[in-house]
């Protein structure tokens, strides 16, 4: 983005801030008295809507479980007035219960859901189930939480409608820019890094599962503050606030906005809520029933919700162009720092003893044993599934073995997760090229860094800071060229070396790379060859090769292993293993009926 | 005579990323031809293109005549081909009996199924009550070139059915095959990278490379050892 | 004593009844259907209006099966077909379809709370205990689908194709196994189910709207902890059912109507293959 169109897109959003704002100012002096009591509730509900769409529509985490947060800091407020009466200091203590309590919930719920390798069902039905347990408890607790009927008639702050309108609507206000910056800043991105491709994230050594407990957390303390500011206002609670309907009509809402879009769903929960607070005294069942149909019909024929449909039609009419892409960050070199986790009276930079992986009975890697120093370029060579993405898999994922000891730079790495392996030097380029696609180039990099430079919480650097051998890949395969460009458009060859550059930019020193040339073009296979060349030579990577292209691999390595059925074969020189016989026959099954096209 | 299979001009992939580009390819009734290769030139996203599996970017496929791009993959089937995929090739959790039901349309033709395959791998009747995923790995190839005969196909599309084979297992194999082409004049799209199991069974083969059909030739001709293995760089 | 145990079968029974169809969809299709707990509510207001019609009671249970399998059928046609590339969506399309439902019919039936005739109403001595003869039927209920659900599965050509389906559905496909009718038959008959659970539980609640959703959330826990095995599904019902039953009697009702959620999450925290094998 250049400077100017950054500027621009501040000014618009301080721009439409101040008319909200100045709205929020005049609405109770134009608008009715129903229609300011009904918009209190529906402010107050779009921002919860805003955490459910934060949550879902940016990192895809399906939730229904907002509603109980909001319950519970509605509730902080009920049972502190009711059973210890109103003061200013009991006032507080409920502000702190409310987001104590719905923070450690938040917690609970997010070591639930989110553990490696969880399915995104589960974590949906761990928050349908919650406000079914809240709700449930608040039952069980009888005449204390008031039961079924909940608590009301409770003394309350003495506001007027008019100014309590006036905090909550700048609450929301200034809630909705707040989140607008953040899913647009560096930090924001990696939401979407995270609903695209968990395993990159994880590779790239980010805690996803930190991550999203973490948001999840956030989101738990701002439907709180919701809920205290509800029932501070309304002076009732009741169950029906922490309940499981009115988590899903918060799901609902958003889809219907426009899910990803944050102004989407705050207009769309403002609308049907206040909407139905209008119709549902006229037509109870066939509001909802409406609801209901365009929510369907929303999710069948217009996933991105009803809030992009005028804003297309607006630009058709006025033939504006959708926004233009700039250049992107500056990039620069980062300062060279000592490689994290390099310990200096290790003379291997890799070790493996005995590795083995069991699949149920089948054995496909059995008591694997090698070292590999620095600087050296090591190539494992085999037919299909002789096991060599497996052991790729059980080098950088202490999960994935089932027996044997893999070290990197002298550091055992034990049963660790990917992303803590990570910190000892590793770095993994999948098979296939594993990137995030909606995210730009740039962006895709700084991702890559965020394990070594924390990102901006609220805006974007104009700085992208790369250690030497990623910014050589960029430049030398003219990704420099396209540093705004999402990666979708990039071509196959583009989106490898992408990879390579983002893996590189952990600054590791041990590099798994899977097939780098596959699907690649004789020019492009050449840069890479030599860039990996460069970095074993100049950089003193040591790099771990599988690839199936035995002229590549004769190019490039220092050493070969044959790997067959799940063992290591031959572990020779590259002209011992060209010359070899045996290798010949394995590896292109020529010979195999003792004739030889040759 | 109409062709078993006609490709002219396909093109597909996954996504916006092409695979195959432009490829054009006939196979006569009764003949078999290799595609060889090596990995990740597009071999198998051919036969997955053939099936259905696969949008079609650009171009047409016949079989028999008919233009069955854009069909589904079970149409395809129906229309008497057989596909044997590279992975995951069998329901490993069912039985070996079960496994071959699969292959036929309906429950009546099993038992002369099961005769004809024990014809064939006389081990396969003995064993119908174990779960497909305990057969070693030899065994399972024999069962699913097994399961694609029963439905006495008229166009076998076979992915790579000797990797990681020992030499005796793919004799078997080529052995079994053959005897189905001179039996049922069988046309078979083979993709290889077994040179010797492609020569025993091909009469024609095609060189594939980055998605492309670089070669074509006759398999016995005087030059084609030469010319493959310049192709394949061993 | 023995009246516990009766309570944590037929509980299991009625368990195993609701979650069943549930299993199934989520087998083929891979997505947990949330308009299941309103095909539960569709089949309570077929025996409903059954019992206004003054027809013998047992007719409502094919009369649900039938309304429920025609509610699966229309909707798989009109809205699940496209979303197959959306798994995600789909979930929400059916909440969507559940809330479309419900208004209809309300708007069909009124809102208030109705009950339906039992058609068994008498008590029988079993083991010493007097027991209700229609949770005891409902037993022989859940048996008699289980039976018919495994022999269905296991023993016919069609349920070789969707066993087929659910292990690989490209694989099945490859050999000339149309899915799409796959799925359509499983989803129609999935929402059947769902009726028929419904219409067996109405004589042991009462009617209304929302009668589905208590039921709704145990059952996607059940399915969840069970992976798509029939015979695990039993085994979970048996066990997370009776734990329900045990803390429902001997601590407190409502906390009993928690524990099947707040069990199977935690089990399928500790042990993400929950009561499957492998």
């Amino acid at each position: 983005m250049t400077d100017t169109r950054r500027d621009s897109d501040l000014r618009l959003v301080l721009g439409l801030g101040a008319l909200a704002l100045a709205s929020v100012a005049l609405g109770p002096y134009i608008l009715p008295t129903f229609l300011i009591n009904s918009l209190l509730r529906a402010i107050l509900y779009a921002a919860v809507a805003l955490t459910v769409d934060v949550l879902w529509g940016y990192t895809g985490i399906l939730t229904f479980g907002q509603s109980a947060f909001f319950g519970i800091g509605a509730y902080a407020v009920g049972l502190v007035f009711t059973h210890m009466g109103f003061s200013a200091s009991h006032a507080l203590l409920a502000l702190v219960l409310s987001l104590v309590v719905s923070a450690s919930t938040a917690l609970l719920v997010g070591w639930l859901s989110f553990y490696p390798g969880a399915s995104p069902l589960y974590a949906s039905v761990v928050t349908l189930a919650l406000p079914i347990v809240v709700t449930q408890i608040l039952f069980s607790a009888g005449t204390f939480t008031g039961s079924s009927s909940g608590l009301s008639g409770f003394e309350s702050f003495d506001i007027s409608i008019e100014i309590w309108f006036w905090i909550s609507g700048t609450f929301l206000v200034l809630l909705t820019g707040v989140a607008w910056l953040f899913v647009r800043s560096d930090a924001g991105r990696m939401l979407v890094a995270i609903r695209e491709n968990e395993a990159r994230c994880e590779y790239l050594g980010i805690s996803v599962s930190r991550l999203k407990i973490l948001l999840l957390m956030a989101a738990a303390l701002v439907a709180a503050l919701s809920g205290y500011l509800f029932a501070s206002m309304q002076m009732v609670v009741a169950p029906e606030y922490a309940g499981f309907v009115f988590g899903t009509e918060l799901v609902i809402w958003v889809a219907l906005g426009g899910r990803g879009s944050l102004v989407g769903p705050v207009l769309g929960t403002l609308f049907i809520d206040v909407g139905s607070a209008y119709l549902s005294g006229n037509l109870p069942y066939v509001w909802k029933l409406l609801v209901g149909v365009a929510f369907v019909v929303v999710i069948v024929a217009f996933p991105g919700g009803l809030l992009p449909l005028p804003m297309a039609l607006l630009r058709r009419l006025r033939g504006i162009p959708p926004p233009a892409r700039g250049r992107g960050p500056m990039l620069e070199l980062a300062e060279p720092r000592a490689l994290p986790g390099l310990r200096g009276d290790s003379a291997s930079a890799l070790v493996l003893e005995g590795v083995c992986k069991n699949f149920g009975s089948l054995r496909v890697l059995d008591g694997i044993s090698f070292r590999a120093g620095r600087g050296e370029l090591l190539s494992v060579v085999g037919p299909n599934g002789a096991g060599k993405t497996t052991l790729m898999r059980c080098i950088s994922d202490g999960a994935e073995r089932s027996r044997g000891r893999v070290l990197i730079n002298g550091f055992d790495t034990g049963r660790l997760p990917p992303e803590r392996c990570v910190a000892f030097g590793i770095g993994r380029k999948f098979q296939t090229a594993n990137t995030f696609d909606s995210l730009t180039v740039a962006q895709s990099l700084r991702i890559a860094r965020s394990r070594l430079e924390r990102p901006w919480l609220l805006h974007c650097s104009r700085t992208l800071a790369l250690p030497d051998a990623a910014l050589q890949v960029i430049r030398a395969t003219g990704l420099d060229e396209h540093l705004d460009m999402a990666v979708r458009h990039l071509s196959h060859g583009q989106k490898q070396a992408l990879e390579l550059a983002m893996v590189l930019a952990l600054e590791p020193n041990v590099l798994l790379l899977d097939e780098p040339t596959a699907g690649l073009t004789k020019a492009e296979r050449t840069l890479i060859g030599r860039i990996l060349r460069d970095l074993t030579e100049h950089h003193g990577l040591c790099i771990l090769l599988v690839e199936h292209d035995l002229d590549f691999v004769r190019e490039v390595s220092s050493r070969v292993i044959v790997l067959h059925q799940g063992q290591i074969l031959l572990d020779a020189t590259v002209a011992e293993v060209v010359e070899s016989e045996l290798v010949r026959s394995i590896y292109a099954g020529v010979g195999s009926h003792g004739e030889s096209p040759s | 005579m109409t062709p078993a299979l006609e490709l002219q001009g396909i093109s597909s992939g996954y996504g916006e990323a092409l695979v195959l580009r432009e490829v054009d390819l006939t196979l006569a009734p009764g003949e078999v031809l290799a595609v060889l290769g090596k990995n990740g030139m597009g071999k198998s996203t051919l036969l997955k293109t053939v099936m259905g599996f696969l949008p079609l970017a650009a171009g047409q496929v016949r079989l028999f005549g008919e233009s069955i791009g854009g069909h589904p993959p079970h149409v395809v089937a129906r229309a008497a081909v057989a596909y044997t995929p590279q992975e995951q090739a069998l329901f490993q959790d069912l039985s070996v009996e079960d496994n071959l039901r699969l292959g036929l349309r309906r429950d009546r033709q099993l038992r002369v199924g099961i005769e004809r395959a024990g014809e064939i791998f006389p081990f396969l009747p003995q064993r119908l009550a174990q779960r497909a995923g305990t057969l070693s790995g030899g065994e399972q190839k024999m069962l699913l070139v097994a399961r694609a005969l029963l439905c006495q196909p008229r166009l076998m599309l076979i992915d790579e059915i000797t990797e990681g084979l020992q030499p005796s297992v793919i004799e078997r194999l080529s052995v079994a095959l053959r005897a189905e082409c001179e039996r049922t004049g069988v046309s078979i799209l083979l993709i290889e990278q077994n040179v010797g199991f492609a020569r025993g069974l091909a009469q024609r083969y095609a060189v594939m490379k980055r998605g492309e059909l670089v070669d074509q030739g006759a398999m016995h001709g005087e030059d084609t050892a030469a010319r493959i293995a310049a192709h394949l760089n061993v | 004593m023995s009246a516990t145990v009766l309570d944590i079968i037929t509980t299991a029974a009625l368990l195993y009844a609701v979650a069943a169809g549930l299993l199934i969809v989520f087998g083929v299709m891979k997505i947990i259907n949330f308009a299941h707990g309103a095909f539960l509510t569709v089949g309570g207001y077929a025996a409903l209006a059954v019992t206004h019609w003054g027809l013998n009671p047992w007719f409502s249970l094919p009369a649900a099966f039938v309304a429920g399998c025609a509610c699966g059928m229309l909707i798989e046609r009109v809205v699940m077909r496209p979303l197959y590339s959306r798994p995600l969506d789909a979930i929400l399309a059916t909440w969507g379809l559940g809330i479309i439902l419900g208004q209809l019919i309300t708007l069909a039936f009124g809102r208030e709370v109705q009950f339906v005739r039992s058609p068994l109403a008498g008590t029988m001595n079993f083991l010493g205990t007097a027991y209700s003869e229609y949770r005891l039927s409902v037993v022989l209920a859940a048996a008699v689908l289980a039976g018919a659900l495994g022999l269905a599965l296991n023993g016919t050509r069609l349920g070789l194709n969707t066993r087929a389906v659910i292990m690989n559905e490209n694989l099945a496909r490859a050999l000339g196994i149309d899915s799409a009718r796959v799925r359509f038959g499983t989803f129609s008959l999935g929402a059947g189910l769902a009726s028929l659970a419904g219409a067996l539980i109405t004589p042991l609640s009462s009617v209304d709207l929302n009668m589905g959703v208590p039921w709704l959330v145990n059952a996607f826990m059940l399915v969840l902890v069970s992976g798509v095995s029939l015979i695990s599904l039993g085994i979970a019902c048996l066990v997370l059912g009776g734990a329900q039953v045990l803390v429902s009697t001997y601590l407190n009702p409502i906390l009993g109507g928690l524990t099947i959620v707040v069990l199977a999450a935690l089990l399928l925290r500790l042990r993400p293959k929950g009561f499957s094998r492998d």
